[in-house]
């Protein structure tokens, strides 16, 4: 095991000279997340407090007068203004209004008779202004509504509670955190997936493919090493930067949503722990190590795909576009893997991948099951030493090394 | 010691024209033996079989038939042991750029069993004997073909090889350059090593050469001191062995 080890530390010396690499591995995510966050965040905060502090720009059609004095009547919340000529659709587009409201003509006489009249609205359902609006005129409208009923049932002497039969309590039954976790547990196997890949994916090009483009592997091989060692020494060095960048990924994204939820959750409620707190019941030490021992396999499973992939290869930009499949698949696998109802699926836990990504959300909804989990793990854990056993016998072919001559 | 009896090597190519497959013979019946202190030049025209061969003994390709030994041990039956009897240079070799060479030959020298210091030293040593020990603490990224060439000289020595095998060693390099791999060889043939050099410069195999062998579609043709082929062939030099060669091969086409 020397030699893979001396292997390994060839990359690692070689990956510490460059410095610009070791950036983008290493720093950037620890940057990047935060950063577009927080800047997303503010934007959208900014938005939505802009929003909500400027009157919904309504054009109203009230002959009868039912709704409109209302609605001159709230002028933090509504603005009226003159109906624009030519097409409502564009001005609404436009920005010009938020809502058109149209009252029937004989509304008003409708009312006395105690009949219902229609109030038109064209709004557009894009524009979150628009909705803003339809939603502020939906609550002047309940308490128009609610005021007429209470007349209604002043004049017939009726109890105010009349309209009211039952009342609904609700109360969920479910763990404190469960529903987040469940949602975590979807999400997540998606994107440590996608990431254990997508970051070992460039480091294993640059170690296989690259080095028979650059002309050192023959170097190498002309050593005393073993040509099963070298293809360990190279797995490893995959495996360990496709976990590392998927942790720090992942790090540096909970770390990130996490300040941001918490930010969130103490602005609308102060006493609650919010989702963070959730979170941290969730996402106790056992479930964390459990996840952490289904990615080992998944990662050397990956790793090994792409050292196949990369000692197959003649170029980098051949192993490139041929790995490129194997993402898709992680993203079609990884899609799916969020469709709701699938833990009844009983065919998945013997599906390569998707399995991983069932064991891991069951273990964050406490639904984990000892077999499926183990299923997974073997099932994983074989597939991964196959794969590493034919690089080694791949690199064993000279095909694979002189591909130009 | 080197020695090859009855080596065959052959390749399957696509031929794009008819879209078929056919086996090209690259080695035929390939026999010879080189002993210490012996430099033996493997000459040839280009595609004639010198780097397949040389990549035989080196150990980075298995003959279809026929056995190839460096210093008693069989580079099929046992591979590790007999490629770290063997020191090889090929000009499709290339240096790791982000390294120094001292880094690079530390690292090297650990590939091939040795201690990291010991390597290191060693290392130096070799650089120092090819006027490169200066630039021993450089990134090799902004190196000349000659630089890296002196620094693969040093890595293919490093461990010390009883055998070392030179694929156009002086190839792109200037003449004082090559004047220094050509007084390394010198060294290295005292030292009792056995040496297989191939190259196309003919003036150096009449300099240092002990013994020479012309590749031609495969086959050796001649296998003897640089002299002796030439009264053999009636010529003056190599190359009008090359040309007779050329012209019987294609007669004999």
């Amino acid at each position: 095991m020397r030699g893979a080890f001396l292997i390994c530390k060839k990359e690692f010396l070689e990956l510490s000279k460059d410095k610009r690499t070791l950036f983008w591995t290493f720093v950037l995510p620890l940057l990047l997340y935060p950063l577009v966050f927080i800047l997303i965040a503010g934007l959208g905060q900014r938005d939505a407090a802009k929003r909500l502090s400027r009157p919904s720009r309504i054009a109203i059609v009230d002959p009868a007068q039912v709704l409109e004095p209302r609605l001159r009547g709230a002028l933090r919340t509504f603005e009226l203004v003159d109906q624009h000529p030519g097409d409502i659709k564009i001005i609404l587009k436009d920005h010009n209004l938020d809502l058109q409201v149209e009252v029937e003509r004989s509304a008003a006489q409708k009312l006395e008779r105690q009949e219902p009249f229609v109030i038109h609205i064209l709004f557009d359902a894009t524009e979150p202004a628009s909705e803003l609006a339809l939603e502020r005129l939906r609550e002047t409208i309940r308490k128009l509504d609610e005021e007429q009923i209470q007349m209604r049932l002043q004049a017939l002497h009726a109890p105010p509670q009349l309209t009211q039969p039952s009342r609904l309590i609700t109360e969920s039954a479910a763990e404190a955190g469960l529903a987040t976790g469940k949602a975590l547990g979807s999400f997540l196997p998606y994107v440590l997936m996608l990431m254990l890949f997508q970051g070992a994916m460039q480091h294993g090009v640059y170690v296989t493919a690259g080095e028979k483009e650059r002309g050192t592997l023959q170097t190498l091989l002309a050593t005393r090493l073993p040509r099963n060692q070298i293809i360990w020494g190279k797995l490893a060095y995959i495996f360990i930067m496709g976990l590392l960048a998927a942790l720090l990924n992942l790090a540096s994204m909970g770390f990130s949503l996490a300040v941001l939820m918490g930010k969130t959750t103490a602005r609308l409620t102060q006493a609650d722990p919010g989702v963070t707190g959730q979170l941290a019941t969730m996402t106790s030490p056992g479930i964390l190590l459990l996840c952490f021992l289904l990615m080992v396999p998944l990662g050397l499973l990956f790793s090994s795909f792409i050292l196949f992939m990369g000692v197959r290869a003649r170029n980098t930009a051949e192993a490139g576009t041929s790995l490129m499949p194997g993402l898709f698949v992680i993203v079609l696998l990884g899609a799916f893997s969020l469709a709701p109802g699938l833990e009844r699926m009983p065919f998945l836990p013997y599906v390569p991948i998707l399995n991983v990504s069932l064991a891991i959300r069951n273990l964050f909804s406490r639904q984990g099951d000892v077999v499926e989990y183990l299923v997974a793990f073997c099932m994983t854990t074989g597939l991964s030493i196959l794969m590493t056993w034919a690089s080694a016998r791949l690199l064993d072919r000279e095909s694979a090394i002189f591909t130009q001559s | 010691m080197i020695q090859l009896s009855d080596v065959h090597k052959s390749f399957q190519v696509k031929d794009r024209k008819t879209r078929t497959w056919r086996r090209i013979e690259a080695v035929r019946r390939l026999s010879f033996t080189v002993a210490p202190g012996e430099i033996y030049g493997l000459l040839g025209p280009n595609g004639a079989g010198k780097s397949t061969t040389l990549r035989m003994i080196a150990g980075l390709m298995q003959p279809d038939h026929g056995r190839i030994e460096v210093c008693g041990i069989g580079t099929q039956e046992q591979p590790e042991r007999s490629r770290s009897m063997v020191g090889y240079l090929s000009t499709d070799l290339n240096v790791y750029t982000r390294f120094t060479p001292r880094e690079l030959l530390r690292l090297f020298g650990e590939f091939q069993g040795l201690d990291a210091q010991v390597a290191e030293r060693r290392g130096i040593g070799l650089l120092e004997k090819l006027q490169m020990k200066d630039f021993a603490d450089i990134r090799m990224e902004g190196f000349s073909s000659g630089q890296k060439q002196k620094v693969s000289i040093a890595r293919a020595l490093l461990h010390d090889p009883p055998v070392v095998i030179f694929d156009e060693p002086t190839t792109g390099l200037d003449v004082l350059t090559a004047k220094t791999v050509l007084d390394l060889l010198r060294v290295l043939k005292s030292e009792g090593r056995a040496m297989i050099v191939s190259t196309h410069v003919m003036p150096m195999v009449e300099d240092i050469c002990d013994r020479v062998g012309i590749l031609f579609a495969g086959e050796l043709h001649g296998d003897a001191p640089p002299k002796e082929l030439l009264t053999r062939w009636r010529v003056h030099s190599l190359e009008e062995v090359f040309f007779q060669l050329a012209a019987n091969g294609s007669e004999a086409r």
